[in-house]
């Protein structure tokens, strides 16, 4: 798309609902769809791109694997895991991918919730780094499921509320509502639907407070499923009353961080697609995005502390064990930590995004030791997944980062849709005549 | 002095039960039992009694008390050091052939006085525990074919002979 | 701009939310400490007289109508690999060279937990502790998470990962269906030449064990295992060394699976009561001064 940008310096990229700035006759889907470019000229930017060919590649291999895995069932592709039941599609997929993508409520709530209005210009980019992260993690769950066309039944066939995976199954279906709703507002102006993106946008505060109460049960929820295991996770990894703790608390540095990674990556590959205001408000944001993320990774490095000593745990850190948890500890929470901090002490944003990556992969690591790594560690091996499992998981992985793309190329997501429509007043902020006695009554 | 008369006591049992067995060859103890009544999936069992008194010379360590031999068990000792010969000897007399109906788990938690005889085994766990315990000790034969031949039913159950599974055998997939 | 009515909408989304997903809370707290039914049954295993015939497998495998296995039944190979159970072997006996020449067997099955840690880590509810004892599974329902592996203190639960339209969770359902129901001991039980197995009340078989415990000193460690492990189980064993050496646990813990997730459960309600007010409460005092500068981090509240 750059060189082809470079080559066609006239091209009308899509912006806003009609043609010649906002001025012509309105474009149409098919026309919205390849961004103003003929189908011929979107083709031909698109093979130009190599990493268009990386993902050929993998689809190529992955997409049977996929079908594979269905039609000879699981054992195809996962094998006979008796004793680690949860593979790379859970431990990595669905406990993975959705402490990354905490960054929608948080982002939702900084602006609806806590009125940082500053943060607008990285308020969707977070919502739908969210929402993806979502879709994709039950898109993991699909494939891990053994029969995945029965995925409703805990909503409408069979309740087992006792069950932790019940809250999470009902909350992340509810989220994934909430999410679609907020991420909605981007497509109704993509599509030309008003009416739509003023009713969501008039639920907005309700959508982040939703947002808020979902997300802090179902992240820890993630974690609280793994407390069914006592004994079969190492003890470092395990805490019966942290447990959720942790989970939902390296969540928010986790959901953070990534949004900066994305943004730092759509900034540098999609540079035609940012507007003036993302671009010369990222690095701020970026930096105050990083304040956000440190203050929830020191308040998580404390609380892995506190729950090593609540259950007086010290002597495991000298074992194997110990220097593993020492390594996950020390990349992903003291050495992000470092980095970030760093990074908003001299305002480099150079360095904050190096602690990003590796708070993100801090969090993943963590996922992946608890589930899979050191669970049924007693048993002296570690259970290292087949390849068509990996295959499987690089191809889901992959369309991730494709639909991610897609979206970021089309919606107003990076940019500011031009096309004002009249209820865009809604986002303005209230006057504080209106909200004191608001305030005062709620005393 | 407890030592001494134990002994003695021993000593004199020992004399009577060799006594017993000589006089009783020809008068209700079999030479040979034909153990047969629960068999399912193996023959009956041809068992050589005589030859077992030959070498044992206790009947109390398979009969218990009933023959009236001396119990060396002390839980036994406390009520049946004098109880005498029973009129009931054989294995099947006291031990049921099904332990577990609900029926007969009513009778053992009924029953009085309500301690030992609760943990009564059935008759095959009798006959098993009690040969395959002495042939352990003794070195007498263990394969449960040595003292009787499975049957069609069970090799049909047991997947062998001509049940066995006719698949190459596959390394187990389960592991740990 | 948010009106007020916008506002009071708002707080009615996050009612309903909460009042939709506060069924999982609410429920899950239901779940207190549970005794077990009086009149469940169990089974106390001696391991002290398997001899390895591996009878019950055989029985096991007829009763539940398993395929065929790789080996017969007989063969004993086998004990070559410390085996597991799985959706072709409900059970397993493992060989355990204990002393220089004691060899111990250990069976292993489900252990029908009093408080099963697959019943509650169930989100569709597919298992049932019945009156009688059993833990069983209903089939029709299950979505295949395979939480009730993860969370099976035992490992016993396998999976039938080869069925592409079907794949099943298959374990040990105590011969509910064909048996216990109506009062029956299960395959393996009946089969078993040694009596290895003592099927009865599960109340009964307590004192069976310890009684049993105490009138042969010497013979067993005194400790009747599944008598309290994980709330206690149907199943329960005698041994007479150290349950570690013989492919047990000896650590597991006495509070039920459920506890471990309580301190979770607990906080569920509190989310869904205050956090609506909390934050609709933040929202008004921080759009108060919308010029102020705000100094606190978005995002981090805890």
């Amino acid at each position: 798309m750059k060189l082809f940008l470079a080559r066609n310096p006239n091209t009308q990229i899509i912006d806003s609902l009609r043609k010649d700035n906002d001025t012509g006759r309105p474009w149409t889907l098919m026309e919205k769809i390849f961004l103003g470019l003929t189908p011929k000229q979107y083709m031909a930017q698109a093979m130009s791109n190599p990493l268009n060919w990386v993902f050929a590649a993998i689809l190529l291999v992955g997409i049977p694997f996929i079908i594979a895995r269905f039609i000879f069932g699981l054992s195809w592709a996962v094998g006979d895991p008796y004793d680690n039941a949860w593979g790379l599609f859970l431990g990595f997929g669905l406990f993975g991918m959705v402490p990354l993508s905490s960054s929608g409520f948080q982002l939702g709530s900084a602006v609806e919730v806590f009125g940082r209005h500053d943060f607008e210009p990285i308020e969707r980019l977070g919502i739908l780094n969210g929402i993806l992260g979502y879709f994709f993690a039950v898109i993991f769950l699909m494939c891990d499921l053994g029969q995945p066309w029965r995925l409703i039944y805990p909503m409408f066939v069979s309740w087992g509320p006792e069950a932790v995976l019940f809250l999470v199954a009902w909350h992340v279906a509810t989220y994934l509502s909430v999410q679609a709703a907020e991420t909605s507002t981007a497509f109704f102006e993509w599509m030309g639907w008003p009416a739509g993106r003023t009713f969501v946008k008039k639920m907005a505060l309700g959508l982040a407070v939703a947002g808020i109460i979902l997300s802090t049960l179902h992240q820890g929820a993630l974690g609280a499923l793994s407390t069914y295991a006592p004994g079969k996770i190492h003890p470092l990894w395990y805490s019966s009353s942290f447990q959720w703790l942790y989970f939902f608390v390296s969540s928010l540095p986790g959901g953070l961080c990534m949004v900066i990674v994305v943004s730092t990556i759509a900034v540098k590959t999609m540079d035609w697609r940012c507007d003036a205001t993302f671009k010369n408000s990222l690095s701020k944001l970026q930096v105050s995005l990083a304040k956000g993320a440190s203050m929830g990774l020191i308040t998580y490095l404390v609380i892995r502390l506190i729950g090593v000593a609540h259950d007086n745990k010290w002597a495991y850190l000298t074992t194997g064990w110990g220097g593993w948890w020492l390594f996950e500890i020390g990349f992903g929470v003291i050495l992000s930590l470092v980095l970030l901090t760093a990074g908003i002490r001299n305002n480099s944003v150079t360095l904050v995004r190096l602690g990003a990556w590796t708070t993100i992969i801090g969090v993943v690591l963590n996922r992946l030791n608890v589930y899979m790594i050191t669970f049924n560690w007693q048993n002296g091996h570690v259970h290292i997944p087949p390849f068509r499992e990996i295959m499987i998981v690089i191809t889901v992985y992959s369309i991730y980062i494709m639909t991610y793309r897609a979206i970021l190329y089309r919606w107003p997501i990076l940019f500011k849709w031009k096309t004002r429509y009249s209820e865009y007043a809604v986002l303005e902020p209230k006057p504080a005549a209106v909200t004191a006695p608001e305030a005062a009554g709620s005393k | 002095m407890h030592a001494v008369k134990q002994t003695m006591i021993l000593g004199v049992t020992a004399v009577l039960m060799m006594l017993a067995a000589s006089l009783c060859f020809g008068a209700g103890i079999p030479d040979k039992v034909s153990i047969g009544d629960i068999q399912k999936y193996y023959a009956p069992v041809d068992f050589n009694h005589a030859a077992h008194i030959n070498s044992l010379k206790d009947c109390g360590l398979c009969h218990h008390h009933t023959t009236g031999a001396q119990v060396a068990d002390p839980n036994c000792a406390r009520c049946h050091k004098n109880s005498g010969a029973q009129p009931v000897v054989s294995c099947k007399g006291c031990h049921v052939a099904e332990p577990f109906t609900p029926e007969a788990l009513k009778q053992q938690r009924d029953q009085h006085p309500p301690i030992y005889h609760r943990d009564k085994p059935g008759l095959k766990a009798a006959y098993h525990v009690s040969c395959l315990g002495c042939h352990q000790k003794m070195g007498g034969p263990t394969g449960c074919q040595d003292c009787h031949t499975r049957n069609d039913s069970g090799d049909a159950l047991f997947k062998s002979g001509k049940y066995a599974p006719k698949a190459p055998a596959k390394p187990q997939a389960a592991h740990h | 701009m948010i009106e007020r009515r916008d506002f009071l909408k708002g707080c009615l989304a996050c009612g309903v939310t909460a009042a939709t997903v506060s069924v999982a809370g609410g429920k899950a707290m239901a779940a207190g400490s549970f005794e077990g039914y009086p009149d469940a049954m169990g089974v106390l295993v001696d391991l002290t007289r398997c001899v390895g015939c591996r009878s019950c497998e055989a029985a096991c495998n007829a009763e539940q109508k398993l395929p065929e296995p790789d080996l017969p039944f007989d063969d004993t190979s086998v004990f070559k690999d410390k085996r597991r159970t799985t959706e072709k072997a409900y059970t397993v006996v493992n060989e355990y060279k204990v002393a220089d020449k004691e060899t111990l067997y250990r069976k292993m099955q489900c252990n029908h937990c009093t408080e099963p840690a697959c019943l509650s880590s169930c989100f569709v509810n597919a298992y049932t502790k019945t009156k009688e004892g059993a833990v069983i599974y209903n089939a029709k329902v299950c979505v295949g998470c395979r939480n009730c592996m993860i969370a099976c203190p035992f490992n016993i639960p396998a999976y039938s990962y080869s069925s592409p339209l079907n794949p099943l969770v298959q374990k040990c359902i105590f011969c509910y269906d064909t048996r216990l129901k109506d009062g029956k001991p299960p395959a393996c039980v009946d089969i078993c030449p040694q009596q290895v197995m003592t099927f009865g009340r599960r109340a009964d078989l307590i004192k069976l064990g310890h009684d049993r415990i105490q009138a042969n000193p010497g013979k067993y460690v005194d400790k009747l295992y599944g008598e309290k492990a994980v709330g206690g189980t149907s199943w329960m064993y005698l041994s007479s060394v150290d349950f570690d050496k013989v492919g047990f646990d000896g650590h597991i813990q006495n509070e039920p699976i459920i506890s471990n997730v309580k301190d979770f459960l607990g906080f569920v309600p509190m989310v869904l009561s205050i956090w609506p007010a909390l934050f609709t409460g933040v929202h008004l005092l921080a759009t108060k001064n919308k010029d102020g500068h705000h100094d606190h981090e978005e995002g981090d509240h805890q």
